[in-house]
């Protein structure tokens, strides 16, 4: 009764004339992001952050989540209609989505995908709303070995299940921690790595770094290439699936949404890995596997409910514990903590109004989603046909002046370019940039939780051990390693044979 | 992959140890139990055995040219990709004395006219519409404050 009570205090906050704006505004340029190969949604997010500065806390909020789940309808889009994601998150929905599309089904996948992407946010929704409260009950006895304990198996979860290559995905996020140290130091207050340049008194901006690695680089390795692009026709009467083709996806789309909220729960496991993981479920359950990769429809319904719920998975921890699982949910953590806001378990004792209107804005945003994609998506189809040459001038605006405004000097702008070319030659090498922004984020916490939870045990290092919750997450991070490290183990052992044969 | 690598490794050894001797310039430990120069130091540490192992784990790698030139740009995008820094670079030189919106027409009629071969009316007309949907939406409608420069604008 308590959550439905916030819950209808949190619309009463959302259904203002403005919230409502914000909301549409994001949902927009979410699907628009979702759509355009070249941004994804955590530089969209970071780009708007500094426009946001002079906002209250829960529209910007509101705007950037739905961004960050409006990416996620719009990914499919590129997907059915060009066999290009527009999201990492959409790869999956390439394989059956853009054989639909071949053959004139490209509508009714389009249609499929926004219907189970509606039913995805709406469910997964509740079941953020159901765990995220109980779960900021429990998270209130953490005290800062806790905490401690959290964030490394949180990080270590993110390198494990994130990157292709585990060792690059721990040394990104390494360097990541040691950016995070230069600026005033969390114990003494002292510059550190400073060097006397007063510009670096306040660390690397979080913003200008995400701003570099996922979207300067991404658009230097778009323009590597005159990139193309030449969308399948889709017309607006195609695009409502049939009776029978609905019916025949409602257990991929309720499959999927149980996939999507489980992973994106899971710090690190991502909308791209549950989607892939509910592509799998659906052929292994499938009574005619073979029509998978052949425009299964399921094949659609499938991984795009699973990315979509993954989104309200993700804020389990963003909300509850003030953990970020995802690039986007970093980049979110960090723009809260640049509003005032402390997340994590306390939000929903000392700011309940503004997060009972982020959940609320989710069911929201879901419905502008829905109504706004089945009629729009042939004008948003119509966005892919803009030359990119025309387009990518705009995005590296945005990305100067979303670096610029963050303190009205070059400084932070010259810091995004070389962060621009670094992570071009990170994508080159398959070094995962995620991992050196979420720690970048989440160094300094742990550096700070880990003083603390020292300080009031007299600098005894069995704290971590010696208390239950804390030893636990240890654990858990501990059998990961030991789990991800045979795998690896065989992993290597099968290419040396299959190099040798 | 295996050069790729190795530079990377190295890179992250040379950075490691820098963090490792950086961090000497700190206290270790303080009076309530860990100094700033702890958490640098370990992190340098950590750093410098996975940059390591990554550095011999390489070695042994199979050399794969043809991977390492699929995944490095050729040389004519390599020049299109310097061009766009070199333009973005200027950019951020000349904005605050030419003005944010003089600096975008600028920034946009070149990357048109010299990267992507549009003609100069083309150009100069692209440079004209952004210039003002700059002006409308970031200067008028969000109030962002851009850089003015020396003509006021």
């Amino acid at each position: 009764m308590d959550i439905l009570n916030s819950l209808m205090q949190g619309f009463a906050t959302v259904l203002t004339p403005f919230n409502l704006w914000m909301a549409a505004i994001g949902c927009f340029f979410g699907t628009l992001v979702g759509i355009l190969p070249g941004l994804g949604p955590s530089a969209t997010i970071a780009m708007l952050i500094p426009l946001t500065f002079g906002m209250n806390a829960t529209p910007a909020m509101i705007m950037m989540c739905a961004i960050y789940y409006g990416a996620m309808y719009g990914g499919s889009t590129t997907s059915i209609l060009l066999n290009v994601p527009g999201e990492s998150a959409s790869v999956v929905t390439c394989i059956d989505g853009y054989q639909m599309a071949r053959q004139g089904r490209g509508g009714a996948a389009l249609g499929i995908s926004a219907i189970g992407s509606f039913v995805a946010g709406i469910l997964g929704t509740i079941g953020l709303m159901l765990i995220c409260v109980p779960l900021a009950k429990f998270a209130l006895k953490f005290g800062p070995a806790e905490f401690f304990s959290l964030i490394v198996m949180g990080l270590l979860t993110i390198v494990y299940v994130g990157g292709k290559s585990i060792s690059k995905s721990l040394m990104s996020g390494i360097i990541g921690m040691a950016l995070g140290t230069i600026g005033i130091d969390v114990i003494q207050g002292a510059p550190r790595f400073v060097y006397d340049l007063p510009e670096l008194m306040d660390g690397v901006s979080f913003i200008t770094v995400v701003m570099g690695l996922f979207g300067i680089s991404e658009v230097l390795e778009s323009a590597e290439e005159r990139l193309k692009i030449t969308p399948i026709n889709v017309k607006f009467k195609e695009l409502w699936p049939t009776v029978a083709e609905v019916w025949q996806s409602k257990w991929a789309i309720l499959r999927g949404t149980a996939v999507g909220f489980l992973m994106g729960a899971l710090p690190g496991a991502g909308a791209t890995i549950s989607s892939f993981v509910a592509y799998a479920v659906e052929k292994g359950v499938a009574k005619n596997p073979e029509r998978f990769g052949k425009g299964a429809i399921e094949g659609v319904a499938g991984p795009e409910s699973a990315n979509n719920a993954c989104t309200s998975g993700a804020m389990v921890h963003l909300l509850a514990l003030g953990i970020p699982g995802s690039g986007a949910t970093a980049v979110m953590l960090g723009a809260l903590m640049l509003y005032g806001l402390k997340p994590g378990p306390m939000m929903f004792h000392t700011n309940p109004d503004f997060v009972w209107a982020l959940i609320a804005s989710m069911f929201i945003g879901n419905a502008i989603l829905i109504v706004m994609n089945l009629p729009m998506i042939p004008l948003f189809a119509t966005a892919l046909r803009i030359p990119y040459r025309y387009l990518y001038p705009g995005i590296l605006l945005i990305c100067i002046i979303g670096a610029y405004s963050l303190s009205s000097s070059a400084y932070d702008v010259w810091v995004m370019l070389v962060f621009g070319v670094i992570g071009y030659f990170m994508k080159k090498f398959d070094i995962p940039g995620a991992p050196m922004v979420i720690a970048l984020i989440l160094g300094p916490m742990l550096e700070y939780n880990l003083y603390r939870a020292l300080a009031l045990s007299r600098g005894d290092m069995t704290v971590f051990f010696t208390r239950p919750i804390s030893a636990t997450l240890l654990a858990i991070a501990a059998i990961m390693t030991i789990m991800f490290s045979f795998k690896t183990v065989r992993l290597k052992r099968a290419m040396l044979e299959e190099q040798e044969e | 992959m295996k050069k790729g690598d190795i530079t990377f490794s190295a890179i992250c050894m040379g950075l490691s140890l820098w963090l490792i001797l950086e961090s000497q310039k700190f206290a270790y430990a303080s009076k309530f139990g860990i100094g700033p120069g702890f958490f640098p130091f370990w992190l340098g540490i950590v750093l410098a055995g996975f940059s390591l192992f990554k550095f011999i784990a390489s070695l042994t790698e199979k050399y794969d040219a043809e991977d390492l030139k699929r995944r490095l740009p050729r040389l004519g995008s390599l020049g299109r990709l310097g061009l766009i820094m070199l333009i973005m670079a200027g950019f951020a030189l000349v904005m605050n004395g030419l003005g944010f919106i003089l600096t975008v027409f600028l920034f946009v009629s070149i990357i048109l006219f010299v990267l992507e071969g549009d003609s100069a009316l083309r150009s100069i007309f692209y440079g004209v519409m952004f210039s003002a949907a700059v002006f409308l939406v970031f200067r008028y409608w969000l109030d962002v404050d851009l850089p003015r420069g020396l003509l006021g604008i």
